[in-house]
């Protein structure tokens, strides 16, 4: 655990040095976008995924306000995501996930947030859509 | 500080001095000043001596007399003393009590426990700069007004209250003042001599002085009297059963004693210290705004908010350095602050604001290393962030 917190050193590497954060390029080709949250809420994530023709996820990309849980289940997740089948991705659970890193219940909020703006890419990828934000409405603060 | 994180914190809690910690070691073993100070025989005789010594270098410090202060186990033993002691022996004359809504939890919640025992109280709201002004005290006060609470120096933000101002409106209709200086004294000078105070909070270890132990100034003239807490031996004039911690006290007394002493110098210090951080962080985040007021406040506070980032991260991101979101007593509910929501800072910025408190071992280059941590990771976190 990182001294004074309930957060363990995993989570405290990826918060310290975020892995593949930002957004591509505007004319990258294969991207779509999903985000979720609200900063009133105190948490807000813009999650982007480049798929190829085979339906790979080749590359993530995503903006974050929040809490340390926060940033750092979104760096997780894009790691777990890179190089796998979009399909996964659709099932990924980041609650899993920050079960399986110890994280408070408090925290839960955060995992479904970031869940919820990769899931809404997910989805603008299987409707076709234009690759533009889709909104997920985060109502639920636990 | 030989350490390497950089406690800017101070108002949490200070180290003890170690000019404290040597006078008080003198009072713990068989050589020392151990004996209980109730005792008759010499040993007993000796740390009485010790006790009075201090309550004296304590009274010295803000213009009292000895006898007008009582040992208590903090100031919020102090508070819960003045406030309910004073609520129940005057409940005859009225049941009405007065306070402000960013008081110390101390206060806050004695007040709600007066409340549920049926007394009334009227909770005053701060100003835009977080100051409680006299003349909302006045409109306040009622013709069953026992006791009006309020803070000298707001722990969180810094500001300090005309308390001189709101004693004059107080001792003119006749209603008690209490006031919790665990944030002002050694900081602000005080008067009690002057002041229309009638109950006043200490604290030794927001004072370089050990934690476990406080003060309350009660008034003899005119007299105030109170409901004791605690019952027993009789202690403390009858206000504060208990057998005096001896080493407390005397680590108290002197950390009270060296304030005197240092007063006016580290005052300037902490102002010069205080005003390069602030210049230093707006510097470095132009967007940082200042919370309370820019020139009424004690010389150690500055509370700042930093829009556009979440505040938990920015206190982890910054792990380098020990500061608070909020005062240290309620940032572990991980609640906004109700000081700062009751300036009318929203949420975000409520949560996104950070109190740095320096004090008498704060250097230079702890400042300078301050502002460029907190700089560099407000940015690195304001980029990740999305748009809006």
């Amino acid at each position: 655990m990182f001294p004074g917190s309930e957060y363990n050193t995993e989570v405290w590497s990826h918060f310290r040095a975020p892995r593949n954060s930002g957004v591509f390029p505007a004319d990258a080709s294969g991207v779509v976008a999903g985000a979720a949250g609200a900063r009133k809420h105190g948490r807000a994530v813009e999650f982007q995924l480049q798929v190829n023709a085979a339906g790979t996820v080749v590359d993530c990309r995503y903006r974050v306000f929040g809490c340390p849980a926060t940033i750092a289940l979104c760096s997780m997740a894009s790691e777990a995501l890179k190089g796998g089948p979009l399909c996964d991705a659709a099932r990924y659970s980041v609650v899993q996930l920050a079960d399986r890193l110890g994280l408070v219940a408090e925290k839960r909020a955060a995992a479904i947030v970031v869940e919820d703006a990769i899931r809404a890419a997910v989805r603008r990828y299987n409707n076709n859509s234009p690759p533009q934000l889709a909104v997920v409405k985060f109502t639920m603060e636990s | 500080m030989k350490q390497e994180t950089i406690y800017l914190d101070y108002a949490a809690t200070t180290p003890v001095d170690p000019r404290v910690a040597e006078k008080m070691a003198c009072c713990l073993t068989c050589e020392g000043t151990f004996a209980n100070p109730a005792s008759a025989h010499a040993p007993g005789r000796k740390a009485r001596g010790a006790v009075e010594r201090a309550r004296s270098q304590v009274a010295a410090l803000v213009g009292a007399e000895p006898g007008e202060i009582v040992f208590t186990s903090g100031a919020t033993e102090s508070d819960n003393l003045a406030i309910k002691g004073a609520a129940h022996f005057y409940s005859d004359k009225g049941r009405h009590l007065i306070t402000s809504r960013i008081e110390h939890k101390a206060v806050l919640d004695t007040c709600k426990q007066l409340e549920r025992d049926g007394f009334e109280v009227t909770w005053l709201k701060p100003d835009a700069d977080g100051l409680i002004q006299p003349s909302v005290v006045e409109q306040a006060l009622r013709p069953d007004t026992v006791l009006v609470s309020i803070m000298h120096v707001n722990n969180e933000i810094g500001t300090v209250n005309d308390i001189a101002g709101i004693g004059r409106v107080t001792r003119e209709r006749g209603v008690l003042l209490h006031v919790d200086a665990a944030q002002s004294a050694g900081k602000v000078p005080i008067d009690l001599k002057t002041l229309c105070v009638d109950l006043m909070s200490f604290s030794g270890h927001k004072l370089y002085g050990p934690k476990g132990i406080g003060a309350l100034y009660v008034r003899r003239e005119p007299r105030v009297q109170l409901d004791p807490l605690m019952h027993g031996g009789g202690h403390e004039h009858g206000m504060r059963s208990g057998t005096l911690a001896t080493h407390q006290i005397v680590g108290m007394g002197e950390a009270f004693e060296l304030a005197r002493q240092e007063l006016p110098q580290e005052a300037k210090k902490l102002n010069a210290l205080r005003e390069k951080l602030w210049r230093g962080l707006h510097a470095a985040v132009p967007q940082a705004l200042l919370n309370g007021h820019p020139t009424q406040r004690v010389c150690g506070i500055l509370n700042v908010a930093f829009p556009g980032i979440e505040g938990e991260s920015l206190l982890f991101a910054c792990g380098a350095i020990a500061v608070s979101s909020g005062s240290a007593c309620t940032s572990a509910d991980q609640q906004p602050s109700f000081v700062l929501r009751a300036l009318g800072r929203d949420d975000q910025l409520a949560g996104s604001s950070i109190r740095f408190s320096i004090g008498r071992f704060t250097t230079d280059d702890e400042v300078e290393a301050a502002v460029r941590v907190v700089g560099q990771e407000y940015h690195r976190l304001l980029d990740l962030a999305p748009a809006g």
